[in-house]
């Protein structure tokens, strides 16, 4: 039953090891029947918390998942569940009074050895921002310094990873990626941020993220503050340079249109956990956890009248309270005795899908 | 409209409205002058004619000299006549010191204010925006709040009870039997008795000894307020968004404060310091008044208590004029330092 | 008259309460309590921070100091040669004045002249901002433009200096001082008033009212005016410092004839040379002191009220 365990240390649920670049190479060798691409990176059990005046929030708890190499994963959940935090604590720019209280974040780019991010002084943190990790925020309408021109902005960015390049290289790779994005690149250059629209500004900023060629680019709400025709052209966009330059995506959305356009795989999160992660196709046909079968559900129809317009009942427990059991069960309808007393574990269920439910206890193949 | 006209244009809008404030003002100062019921020059004349035993023809004349007006003309007559001199900065001949241009007057008593005050808001200006953008990186060090309570202090309190706290400070507490820090003579005055005045070290050691707490005074009552613009300003940049992304961009850190933060961050400050060099001229009253500094605003502290109505005017407006022009200065540095109103023109303030 | 009879013989809160609503006198109802929210709101802005509670404890006790000091600590009519330029004793709590005048009474009494001046002019500026800014913003168009244009053109005037120069045409006294410094400062209260107006306009509640075509008196004042009540709080205490400033800056500078007050004692001190004097220099000292006490706890209660009103200001 166990034959396709990713980590045979890690069946129990509690075992606090962590999986060491050996064990993610072995992993890789051996789960090349199920995906032959090897791992970008791997979060394990990663908990994140928030100091509050009404005490420690937990924002995102044990949280598990892997991203491989070309791979586009997107990440859904109501607001609040702690997609920003988890995305965010990648690349170390989380507020003030996060800390990250327990996990591992494992890089593992190409050519270089693993680089253990959850540890990683900022010194040399800065070194992977941008240049091999890409964080793009939510809802950034003013990504760009609104007193320095674009060109100014793409010469610092390569300043501050690679000082030695000459201007003339740097501004031919920044006209050569904003043609890429289809933008006209020398107006572009010379430009103040206030002279594009926000769909220019949202292109020229997906031409700087690609400057320094990122293995790795995480967009949270990428296009929510666009129009649908201009989210459509840059989702488009985006699809078709993860082909050609090759790098993985994590994306943050809402819109599970946009999932199916753009994502290889769905990571469902609830309350700080992650409750479901499958591959796109399988996710949409076959939702496991009753959370996401509640998301799938409250899709409108076309046809919908009001009333059928379906939502999931209840709302999202306090993160500061002290949990146990399974956190989504004031609002599931397949609660059981063993719900309300124990966590369930995110277990693997199948061929590359995980999901963390009692309700699937008898098929799981182990622990994530 | 094409881009090349556009600031010739925002320009020219500009400079009007300084021309339409100039004139309110000196219009303003016009009829306060003719119109008042205790008309000044009515009152001149009546004075002249029982102190000094004139005929009132005489009286009038030797008024309207002192005035530059011809008082025989219509009253818009005058005003046109008056306006004209206004436009050439001439404001007539003082009434105390008959025959002394108020124009002489005022050259001479400018430098000595533009050094106290002008030196005054220089180094309150850099200390202050310094310690503004050390408090707001700084936020949750233990100095911040000490930083912060203090300038809030100093920023409400009036500047001339600052100087009286100053005065004792310096000149009449004694510190530990050794006398005061600075002899209380040179508390009074621009520079000592008996110094030749000149580019010799003499004077320009007593000039400095005498203007070394009134420049702390001006120093200490704008402090407060840099430091609390600053401080705001620069929160305000620290979580704007283009500073996260140059964050998660990889920029250095002192790459981020200097260009991304900061440098957004000086834009509405270096603004409010254009417009404060327009009150240099001024400077303050009530300070010139307690150091007996002999400045512009003395000046026009004895022209009214003396009723020297001309030159009592002629500072006035120059006191406006300046403030005007230094707003004027720091709309268009505004607009050069933020690419944003550039384009908008100026449209601005319509 | 039998159903009136019936109303007036109803017993419970809940009665009434229900016979009110259906008489159409529930809006008034609804008028006290808005106001009372308003009054809570107010309250707990001023105790949100504590800089803000100590100011106004501080204001508190100088306006209680003003109003009944003089009671216990009366004026010394008469000069006394014998105790000239003391310095603090048992009899003189701080010492004498240079007509060996008592000088804590004279502290007693020195504020009452200072706070109704700043009140008054306090209450004619916020009437006038209130009414100019908040017209020009409701009316808007041609109005307002050249409502903005006049308030620009009149902040350029430099204020304590034209004070100075009209103390030379006129002689001011209390009730002018009140309404010159407050026509004077009309301009700067326009401006934050109308800006205030115009975010508040922007509103819901506000656009429904205006949709619904009330008449736009009713609008200001039951609607935009009980929802800036914290704003204009602050604005009215920036104002009483701002009007003690110019007050007590004049009255030192002599030249606006007031008889009692902290200014003056600043003012005879300074004349009469006191610094050269250590044992008097509470001659000098205390009226300035009290004068920062009192301008500090207005900031303080100003910066409270803005900071519960506008939280964003202070992060
Ligand atoms: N700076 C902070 N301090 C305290 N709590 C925070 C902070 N930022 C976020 N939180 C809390 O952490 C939890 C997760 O927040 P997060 O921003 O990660 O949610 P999200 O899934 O990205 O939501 P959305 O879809 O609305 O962007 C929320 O409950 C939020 O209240
Ligand atoms: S563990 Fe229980 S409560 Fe939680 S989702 Fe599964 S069935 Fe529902
Ligand atoms: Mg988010």
């Amino acid at each position: 039953m166990n034959t396709n365990t990713p980590h045979p240390t890690n069946t129990v649920p509690s075992a606090s090891t962590v999986p060491s670049a050996s064990s993610v190479a072995s992993e890789n060798a051996k789960g090349a029947a199920m995906d032959p691409r090897p791992v970008l990176l791997d979060i394990n059990k990663l908990s994140i918390e928030y100091r509050t005046k009404r005490g420690k929030l937990k924002a995102v708890h044990e949280a598990s998942l892997r991203i491989r190499k070309g791979e586009s994963v997107a990440i859904i959940g109501e607001s609040g569940c702690g997609k920003t935090t988890l995305a965010t604590s990648i690349v170390h720019m989380l507020p003030r009074n996060a800390t990250i209280s327990g996990g591992s974040i494992g890089f593992f780019p190409e050519g270089k050895a693993e680089i253990r991010l959850e540890a990683l002084p900022e010194k040399e943190m800065r070194a992977v921002r941008w240049n091999d990790i890409v964080m793009m925020f939510q809802a950034s309408q003013s990504s760009f310094n609104p007193v320095a021109k674009i060109r100014t902005q793409f010469l610092d960015t390569f300043q501050a990873h690679n000082p030695e390049i000459s201007t003339d290289d740097a501004l031919n790779r920044s006209r050569e990626l904003l043609e890429l994005v289809f933008l006209n690149a020398d107006a572009v250059l010379n430009s103040f941020p206030h002279e594009l629209s926000g769909g220019m500004k949202q292109r020229t900023l997906i031409a700087l993220s690609l400057l320094l060629d990122p293995q790795l680019v995480i967009l949270d709400e990428p296009t929510t503050a666009l129009d649908l025709i201009t989210q459509k052209k840059i989702l488009n966009l985006l699809n078709s340079l993860r082909d050609s330059c090759g790098f993985s995506m994590m994306f943050i959305t809402h819109d599970l249109g946009i999932v199916t356009q753009l994502a290889d795989r769905v990571v469902t999160m609830y309350a700080g956990v992650v409750v479901e992660n499958a591959p796109t196709a399988d996710f949409f046909s076959t939702p496991l956890h009753p959370y996401s079968q509640g998301l799938l559900r409250a899709i409108p129809k076309l046809n919908a009248t009001f009333e059928q317009l379906y939502s999931i009942p209840g709302s999202t427990p306090d993160l500061v309270d002290k949990m146990d059991g399974c956190l989504f069960a004031p609002r599931c309808a397949h609660c059981h005795a063993r719900c309300l007393t124990e966590i369930p574990a995110l277990r693997q269920t199948d061929n590359d899908r995980w999901v963390a439910c009692h309700l699937y206890e008898e098929v799981t193949h182990g622990a994530y | 409209m094409p881009k090349r006209l556009q600031f010739p244009l925002f320009l020219l809008r500009k400079l009007l409205k300084v021309a339409f404030t100039v004139w309110v003002v000196t219009t303003l100062i016009f009829f306060l002058i003719r119109l008042m019921p205790s008309n000044p020059i009515e009152q001149y004349i009546q004075n002249l004619v029982i102190q000094y035993g004139m005929s009132y023809e005489e009286a009038t004349s030797r008024a309207a000299s002192l005035f530059s007006l011809d008082l025989s003309q219509s009253m818009f007559a005058q005003y046109l006549e008056y306006l004209k001199d206004a436009v050439r900065l001439d404001f007539g001949t003082s009434f105390l010191s008959p025959g002394v241009q108020v124009s002489e007057i005022i050259a001479a008593r400018l430098p000595w204010t533009l050094f106290t005050v002008g030196t005054g808001l220089i180094l309150s200006f850099i200390v202050g925006t310094a310690l503004g953008a050390i408090a707001a990186y700084r936020r949750e060090s233990w100095y911040e709040p000490i930083i912060s309570g203090l300038s809030s202090f100093l920023s409400a309190i009036p500047d001339f009870l600052i100087a009286i706290f100053l005065i004792l400070f310096f000149g009449v507490f004694t510190w530990w039997g050794r006398g005061s820090i600075v002899p209380i003579f040179q508390l009074r005055g621009n520079y000592g008795a008996g110094v030749n005045i000149g580019w010799n070290w003499p004077f320009i050691k007593s000039v400095l000894d005498h203007s070394f707490v009134p420049i702390l005074t001006y120093f200490f009552s704008q402090i407060g307020i840099w430091v609390l613009l600053m401080k705001g300003s620069t929160t305000g940049c620290l979580n704007a968004d283009y500073a996260v992304i140059a964050r998660a961009r990889g920029l250095r850190p002192r790459k981020i404060l200097t260009s991304y933060i900061g440098r957004n961050a000086m834009l509405p400050i270096a603004t409010e310091f254009a417009m404060r060099l327009g009150f240099i001229i001024g400077g303050s009253l009530i300070i010139e008044q307690l150091f007996v500094y002999q400045g512009v605003g003395l000046e026009l502290l004895k022209a009214t208590t003396n009723r020297d109505y001309p030159l009592m005017q002629g500072i006035f407006l120059i006191m406006t004029i300046a403030i005007v022009l230094s707003n004027l200065f720091a709309e268009i540095l505004y607009s050069l330092l933020d690419p944003r109103i550039r384009v908008k023109g100026g449209s601005k303030h319509a | 008259m039998l159903k009136t009879q019936s109303e007036n013989n109803l017993k419970t809160p809940q009665e009434i309460n229900q016979v009110l609503s259906t008489t159409g006198s529930a809006y008034q109802l609804k008028g006290t309590t808005r106001f009372k929210r308003n009054m809570r709101h107010l309250r707990e802005a001023l105790f949100s921070d504590a800089i803000g509670a100590f100011g106004f404890l501080l204001l508190l006790a100088i306006i209680l100091m003003s109003v009944f000091g003089p009671i216990w600590f009366p004026l010394d009519t008469i000069s006394n040669p014998e105790v000239i330029l003391n310095a603090p004793s048992a009899e003189h709590f701080l010492g004498t004045d240079h007509l060996g005048r008592d000088i804590w009474a004279q502290v007693v009494s020195g504020g009452r002249e200072l706070l109704v001046l700043a009140f008054l002019t306090a209450s004619i500026a916020v009437l006038l901002g209130l009414f100019l800014g908040s017209l020009s913003a409701l009316i808007g168009g041609r109005f307002d433009e050249i409502m903005v244009f006049l308030a620009d053109v009149w902040l350029t005037i430099p204020r304590f200096p034209l004070l100075v120069v009209m103390s030379g045409f006129f002689t001011l006294n209390a009730t002018t001082l009140a309404i010159v410094l407050a026509v004077l400062s009309w301009a700067g209260l326009f401006r934050t008033i109308r800006a205030e107006v115009l975010s508040l306009r922007s509103r819901d509640f506000i656009e429904v009212a205006f949709m619904l075509d009330m008449p736009k008196t009713y609008i200001i004042f039951k609607e935009i005016l009980p929802n800036m009540m914290g704003f204009v709080v602050a604005n009215f205490t920036l104002l009483m410092r701002a009007a003690i400033y110019a007050q007590v800056g004049l009255v030192f500078l002599g030249l606006l004839p007031l008889d009692q007050n902290w200014g003056v004692m600043i003012n005879v001190a300074w004349n009469q040379g006191v610094i050269y004097n250590p044992d008097a220099i509470w001659f000098l000292l205390a009226p300035t002191i009290v004068i920062c006490l009192l301008i500090l706890s207005l900031v303080w209660i100003a910066r409270s009220m803005e900071e519960f009103f506008n939280p964003g200001l202070r992060k």
